[in-house]
């Protein structure tokens, strides 16, 4: 008997078909992995299950009965529950609050049970008191805590549904190893419980270790179901990407990275500021330093105060060997500084608006402009735009219409129309699909060989590993190690990022 | 020099900024105060019992107005029709009392429909904005016209007194105490009981992020109705308190407190966006526009020039607070 069983799944909004045909049968006490490049149709599939999209056509079967899930409401009635990949927080509500909103407890049908929804927000919160952080506690903002802090919320929201079908899209983007490890003991209890979970993930390393069985989707259709004990990443990965099977095993080859110039791009001596301390460093114009360690040990702190975002207390940052003090990231930006976070809703995308207007406004303010012809700058948006191989069907299209993936692309073109001298990437391939992703780190490569600095902060080894020229390693706000050379193992990588913590 | 004085700033706003996320009225209380004490220097006598009395009967109207417009802000919407109900309501409870003779059994009578009528405006702007999802700003406007087109008919011109009765009780004393502290001991009653409700947490989740409530499961429509009837329920009682003071009905009354009550709200420390609001900060915020006007007043200003400086003296009023507030948040 399945759990869960989907016949044919179509959505289109507009003219764009989101999911073609999606096929997907939960057994009982699985952890069912769903892989797709973005834009697959994977968050569709999942929205459609969780009653927030209404499905065109197809089937949903529950143990075997046909149901319709009109909203998301009835989903929960239904038994399942979700964790949404963009979260579905309330920012200015307590931790406590936001874990209990879909059910709050209530007293005389009015009032909240505050003790009730205490105690049941406790039991969720205590699950990962371990490894939740400094911070994080029952009666906090959720607008306060950090990325992966709200990621815990969105888990302990999810699991507060106690649903017997259970929705993870991608609820791991954001959390270190210790939090991840945590995450999969209880969903192996929760898998011991009989329960039927889907699980996204865009690392291969997780989905190994957490995954019964993995359904592929590739441009809204599913491909095929194979259990994972039977298969290996590269069959996954060519079942994924179709045709051409001879990308991504690139990124897991050694280090191509480019050599590095004599000449300085960007040097910082000391700084210290909110979240970070006595950190100095040099890299030279055509190197790529990463920034490796746990999260949140201050490594999209340094990055965002570089580009004027952040706080600095003292010490010195210089590009191009003249020094600068950026006030602003608009500061930063006319001293040829780019930065693109992996935060795109908030850091990034300029939501609701066409996606030239997404492209060009750093253009604007580098090249003070002040009267804009769409011609003119459709010329200098289409180059780099198709740099990035970026998918979309016009330049006018909102840029809400593009997947995760493509949407980051949208905004790492806003830098490529005047070139800046440094580039800090704040984890920018947070959530975007393997295609992307390789997309990216040819891009950067290729940039760097064009003589940019180029700073790289990753949530992935591989990514460091495979890229970097040296990794500062970040613990408690300070470095703690650099790893050059041969010295840029996964082992090395993981001691030093553990090492006090 | 400069790195010094982030520093102090930093960790300065860091124990603020807990204050203010607990007390998000505290701008709003300190200018209050503020205004309190220019008030004396410039009238001693204005800062008596029985002044500060009259000054609490006057602007109880606007702050109920201005109660009535947080909880729709609460959740992102906003009900430009508010001062329109208020007048609506404040003619029909004028008229039928009048009509059934001015008795204590007619001024209840009278007041328990006055409340359906607010609840009924209140029903009407949330059908229109939740149910027919029409911009807030705009459909709320036409129904305000709509609604004072109604008090129009209910009562042509100004001036039909209301009931000796009803606003000697709201002026005068009960057991030696003003009857407009026992008005506000009753609203905090009830302002304390409302914010332990379900309806106002999911309000304000609606008001945060309206499609995350939605995929959380809430029932978003009959949520932001629930917001429009609370709204027109205090518009309502916002009208009882300004037939007391008025002791008449004018069907044009309420559209000029409108925008008064927005301006509370946002005086008060809540975010117009929705999702960050706070009622008492409403109330000291709907204080806050009556000590400017009777400041104003009291400075001795000439009449001509009493719209200029008020006007001028609300902005000042607003910048300081949203100075205090956004550097706390910084």
């Amino acid at each position: 008997m399945s759990k869960l069983r989907l016949n044919g799944v179509s959505k289109a909004y507009g003219a764009t078909l989101a999911l073609r045909r999606g096929d997907l049968e939960i057994a009982a006490g699985e952890v069912h992995v769903l892989m797709g490049s973005n834009g697959s149709g994977k968050s569709t599939l999942c929205k459609i299950i969780a009653g927030s999209v209404r499905p065109d056509g197809g089937h949903i079967l529950i143990n075997d009965k046909p149901v319709i899930i009109s909203g998301p409401q009835a989903a929960r009635v239904a038994g399942i529950g979700i964790f949404y990949q963009e979260l579905s927080l309330a920012s200015h509500r307590s931790v406590e609050e936001n874990i209990c909103l879909s059910a709050l407890p209530v007293r005389a049908g009015l009032f909240i049970d505050r003790q009730a929804l205490k105690a049941r927000a406790a039991r969720y919160i205590a699950l990962f008191s371990q490894v939740a952080g400094e911070g994080f506690h029952a009666e906090a903002l959720v607008g306060n805590l950090r990325a992966d802090q709200r990621q815990l919320v969105e888990i302990m929201k999810a699991l507060v549904s106690e649903a017997p079908i259970l929705i993870f899209d991608e609820p791991t983007s954001a959390l270190d190893r210790a939090q991840v490890d945590r995450f999969f003991e209880i969903l192996r209890g929760l898998k011991a419980q009989g329960r039927g979970i889907i699980f996204i993930s865009h690392r291969m390393d997780e989905i190994t270790a957490i995954g019964d069985r993995v359904t592929i989707i590739r441009d809204g259709e599913t491909i095929e179901t194979l259990k994972l004990s039977e298969t290996d990443p590269g069959t996954v990965i060519r079942l994924m990407v179709g045709g051409a099977s001879d990308m991504p095993a690139a990124r897991s080859s050694a280090p191509a990275v480019v050599e590095a110039q004599a000449e300085a791009a960007i040097s910082v001596r000391n700084l210290s500021g909110k979240g970070f301390r006595d950190v100095s460093f040099e890299v030279a114009k055509g190197e790529i330093l990463g920034l490796g360690g746990l999260h949140g040990q201050g490594q999209s702190a340094l990055l965002r105060a570089i580009f004027g975002a952040g706080t600095v207390t003292s010490g010195e940052v210089a590009i191009g060997g003249e020094r600068y003090d950026a006030k602003s990231p608009r500061d930063a930006i006319r001293r040829g500084c780019a930065y693109v976070s992996g935060d795109r809703g908030r850091d990034g995308v300029i939501s609701g608006r066409p996606i030239i207007e997404n492209v060009t406004p750093v253009h604007y303010l580098r090249d003070r402009l002040m009267i804009a012809r769409p011609s003119s700058l459709r010329d200098k948006a289409i180059p780099a735009l198709e740099a990035m191989h970026t998918k979309f069907a016009s330049l006018f299209h909102p840029i809400n219409s593009l997947s995760g993936g493509n949407q980051q692309k949208v905004i790492i073109a806003r830098w490529l129309i005047d070139r800046p001298d440094v580039l800090l990437l704040d984890d920018p391939t947070k959530g975007i699909d393997l295609q992307a992703k390789a997309d990216l780190f040819a891009l950067i490569r290729q940039l760097a060989a064009e003589g940019l600095g180029i700073l790289l902060y990753s949530s992935e080894d591989a990514e460091l590993l495979g890229n970097a020229n040296r990794i500062l390693v970040f613990n408690g706000g300070s470095v703690t190690r650099e790893l050059t050379g041969d010295d840029r193992t996964r082992y090395n990588l993981y001691q030093a990022a553990y090492e006090a913590a | 020099m400069t790195t010094t004085a982030t520093d102090i700033r930093s960790s300065g706003a860091g124990g603020l900024r807990s204050w203010l996320e607990r007390y998000p009225f505290l701008p709003a209380l300190v200018i209050l105060l503020a205004l309190l004490a220019l008030n004396g220097v410039f009238s001693p006598n204005s800062l008596s019992f029985r002044s500060l009395t009259g000054l609490l009967s006057t602007y109880m109207a606007l702050v109920m107005l201005a109660i009535a417009q947080t909880y729709v802000v609460s959740a992102g919407d906003i009900d430009l029709s508010a001062g329109a109900t208020l007048s609506l309501v404040n003619v029909a409870i004028v008229v039928l009392m009048e009509r059934w003779g001015g008795g204590a059994g007619a001024v209840l009578l009278a007041l328990a429909l006055g409340v359906l009528i607010g609840l009924a405006c209140g029903l009407v702007n949330g059908i229109v904005v939740a149910a027919l999802r029409l911009q807030a700003i705009v459909a709320t406007f036409a129904t305000s016209i709509f609604f004072t087109g109604l008090a129009l008919y209910v009562m042509p011109v100004a001036g039909t007194p209301a009931p000796a009765l009803f606003w000697r009780t709201y002026g005068g004393r009960l057991f030696g105490v003003p009857f407009v502290f026992y008005v506000l001991a009753v609203l905090a009653v009830l302002l304390y009981l409302l914010s332990r409700t379900r309806m106002v947490t999911e309000l304000l989740a609606v008001g945060d992020d309206q499609q995350a409530a939605y995929q959380t499961g809430l029932p978003v429509v009959a949520v932001r109705v629930k917001g429009y009837l609370l709204c027109g329920l205090f518009s309502a009682l916002a009208a009882f308190c300004l037939t007391g003071d008025t002791a008449s009905g004018d069907p044009l009354v309420g559209g000029k407190m409108t925008l008064y009550s927005v301006a509370a709200v946002v005086l008060g420390g809540s975010a117009l966006a929705g999702g960050w609001t706070t009622v008492v900060g409403s109330l000291l915020g709907a204080l806050t526009i009556g000590l400017v006007n009777s400041l104003v007043f009291f400075m001795g200003t000439p009449s001509e020039w009493q719209n200029f400086v008020q006007g001028l003296a609300i902005l000042l009023v607003l910048m300081a607070g949203v100075l205090a507030g956004r550097r706390a948040r910084a």
